[in-house]
């Protein structure tokens, strides 16, 4: 991959993936692994992007793409879906963020299911209903219900009522 | 004021530090983790080693003189190549662009498909190998006469019972296509198994996934 197209074209727009991989890993070593993953995904793809869409879109939709299926490889070999080992022990943040609210609310999006995790993502990043639904690639009529579900699980999550 | 959930993400990365990009070095050298890359990889690999194995049987069976077996070797395994070819030039046409559910959708359909024709090739290909080595050693040559036939008249000098059909013990014939017929009823379980001994977790999350997606679009 180019550095021009690097510093061009994902750089920009590099918020937008940090953002996503964040919430898909629990260690400051995975998001490396998955931040540079995508990069990857979305300069392999770049031939295929036909202007149907903004690009910070089509960055949202590779992003997440590769996130939901991703495999980490662990030392020992075992390959897993990296959501798959985060269990409730395990979601301290492990980032080096100073940002300790930010820190909270993360550690509960991922205790969220995949999808959860992305619709609420997107609705953060202030996505409308059709948007993420395009995203998603769902009804956008149901979109509302299930930010407001996903929305009252969160805070049951950060006042601790649930893990 | 308690904040929302709103307001703590907004805030949350207006701190410097909340969105600093990890350093990309040298990053088309890196393997990739993805699995659909692996499943490319792991598929190119596979399907170099399949012909290069073909090739070094088929010259190698000619010298150790079963040169039968090294034939249907050859054109087994260059059947199965080309079928396996087919199903990575389909993986490569999946696009991540397109929506979570198209996309999960259509390599959730790939993999599907994969193991379909991967499981009913099995059927076919465990049999077809034992039958292969069964003829490469019957037809081999043994001081001037098949090795097969070397064998019969052994077993005739030994049991002068034996019932034969064409010229081969009905016994033998019996255990071949016992052998034959389990490698056919079991060649699908065997791949279907060893599959999900290395895929299992991915085939179960895919599910999920698409479940979820699902109940969204319903």
């Amino acid at each position: 991959m180019s550095s021009d197209f690097y510093k061009t074209s994902i750089l920009p727009f590099a918020g937008i993936i940090i953002k996503l991989c964040r919430a898909y890993t629990n260690s400051q070593e995975d998001f490396e692994d998955y931040y540079q993953e995508v990069c990857l995904q979305i300069w392999r793809s770049k031939d295929n992007f036909r202007e149907e869409s903004q690009w910070s879109t089509w960055v949202y939709r590779i992003s997440l793409n590769v996130c939901l299926t991703l495999l980490k490889k662990k030392k020992n070999n075992v390959q897993h879906f990296v959501s798959d080992a985060i269990t409730a022990e395990e979601t301290e943040d492990n980032f080096a963020f100073s940002e300790e609210s930010l820190n909270v609310l993360y550690d509960a999006i991922r205790k969220l299911s995949e999808i959860d995790r992305a619709v609420i993502m997107l609705y953060l990043e202030e996505k409308s209903q059709k948007e993420i639904a395009e995203i998603i690639g769902t009804n956008p009529n149901n979109i509302g219900v299930r930010v407001k579900r996903i929305k009252i699980r969160l805070k049951k999550i950060l006042d601790g009522e649930i893990n | 004021m308690e904040k929302s959930i709103e307001n703590i993400w907004k805030e949350g990365f207006l701190k410097s530090d909340a969105l600093v990009a990890p350093k990309i070095n040298n990053l088309y050298s890196q393997k990739s983790i993805h699995i659909i890359d692996k499943f490319k990889r792991m598929f190119k690999i596979n399907l170099i080693a399949i012909v290069a194995f073909s090739f070094a049987f088929l010259i190698v069976s000619f010298l150790v003189g079963i040169p039968i077996t090294g034939i249907l070797f050859f054109i087994t395994l260059s059947v199965l190549v080309f079928i396996n070819k087919k199903l990575l030039n389909d993986l490569e046409k999946i696009d991540f662009g397109i929506s979570s559910y198209q996309y999960l959708k259509a390599f959730n359909e790939w993999m599907n498909k994969q193991v379909s024709i991967n499981k009913k090739i099995s059927k076919f290909l465990y049999p077809i190998i034992f039958i292969a080595m069964i003829l490469g050693f019957w037809f081999k040559d043994a001081e001037g006469m098949p090795l097969g036939e070397r064998l019969v008249n052994e077993i005739l000098v030994g049991f002068p019972d034996t019932y034969l059909i064409f010229g081969i013990p009905l016994i033998g014939i019996f255990i071949v296509l016992l052998i034959i017929a389990l490698l056919v009823h079991f060649g699908g379980r065997i791949y279907k198994w060893d599959v999900n001994m290395v895929y299992g977790r991915v085939f179960k999350k895919l599910e999920e996934l698409m479940t979820d997606i699902e109940s969204l679009r319903s």
